[in-house]
């Protein structure tokens, strides 16, 4: 059972640390990310990556959401919205070591809800990284139906599910 | 705790980055430890934590050991060595933050193998931080025989932090 163009998206509660403009090297207390309340009537680009801190996702991935986030926000993009297994302690310090600055959502997918819901988690036990992953995707939700859906074949790479891929499609 | 002093510390494999000397910032490639072949022969300080960059985790119970490194190896401790439920990648990365080097070693049980082995797997789904964590504790092994145990009852930092740990030594 996997996500495809066209479903609703699953709705599922994810955590997050809030950015605080005003302190922004706070560890703040973690919210709770209803995708289904928190996605009503907009349009929303999520993006799900196997871990924080990992080499490709910290080197190629996270970043270029980062530097495209304003661009992809100027075509009627409401909430950018990065989704791991990892929790929001472990994504809080991530989104500081990468200057997140509060331009994406970095939710925590660690009890597996998402993955699950969409089959796209990914088993790294192999690796010793746990069986609970998200592989690596991009998907643009309007309104609570996905719109588009990229999954990397490889996820160790990042060929159909960057920033640029979905500009393209916005 | 399944285990308890006078036994022998059970075999698991473990990841970790290790720190390169020559390039502190790379991210090196993960390496495996299975716990018999790392800790025969030696003296081992081993402490768990629930999660890396967690609050009382990194202001109370990290500091203690990252402070008492040097002391516990003038204590004839071969190996201090942190073990968490996050990936060998988080583990690093935590431990970059305190600067450890090689002093201690970041070790991930994202497996949940140890965690299991040693009867302190706890399950953190109600408060959505995943099924697979670690209760708070401290070992001392000696030549793979437990000398020591402290396993944290509570919240905070009694029994299995570095103090509690160096007293015993």
């Amino acid at each position: 059972m996997s996500l495809k163009v066209g479903d609703e998206f699953p709705q599922v509660l994810l955590k997050y640390a809030p950015y605080d403009a005003a302190n922004p090297g706070a560890c703040a207390a973690p919210q709770v990310l209803d995708t289904n309340n928190d996605f009503a009537g907009k349009k929303v680009v999520v993006f799900g990556l196997p871990g924080a801190f990992t080499p490709t996702c910290s080197a190629q991935h996270l970043p270029a959401f980062v530097a495209k986030a304003d661009a992809i926000k100027a075509k009627g993009v409401d909430l950018i919205v990065c989704v791991a297994s990892n929790d929001t302690f472990v994504l809080d310090a991530w989104a500081k070591q990468e200057n997140v600055n509060g331009k994406i959502i970095l939710a925590s997918d660690a009890n597996g809800d998402l993955g699950r819901a969409t089959g796209l988690s990914l088993d790294l036990s192999k690796l010793g990284m746990g069986s609970q992953r998200l592989t690596r995707f991009a998907v643009i939700v309007d309104n609570g139906k996905v719109a588009h859906l990229s999954v990397e074949s490889n996820p160790s790479e990042v060929a159909v599910s960057g920033a640029d891929n979905v500009l393209a499609a916005l | 705790m399944a285990v308890k002093i006078g036994d022998v510390f059970p075999d698991a494999v473990l990841t970790y980055i290790p720190y390169d000397a020559h390039n502190p910032e790379a991210c090196g490639l993960p390496q495996r430890l299975a716990t018999h072949e790392a800790f025969r022969g030696k003296k081992v300080v081993l402490f768990a934590v629930p999660g890396a960059f967690t609050p009382t985790c990194s202001e109370e119970h990290m500091p203690g050991y990252v402070e008492h490194v040097g002391e516990l190896k003038s204590r004839g401790v071969d190996i201090v060595a942190c073990v968490g439920p996050n990936d060998q990648f988080v583990m690093h990365a935590w431990g970059r933050s305190y600067k450890v080097k090689d002093d201690i070693l970041m070790l991930s049980d994202a497996n949940g193998d140890l965690g299991r082995a040693l009867g302190v797997a706890s399950d953190g789904t109600a408060q959505r931080m995943g099924p697979v964590r670690l209760t708070r504790f401290a070992v001392v092994i000696d030549d793979l025989r437990v000398v020591y145990v402290g396993v944290e009852p509570v919240r905070g930092v009694s029994v299995s932090g570095a103090d509690a740990v160096l007293a015993k030594l």
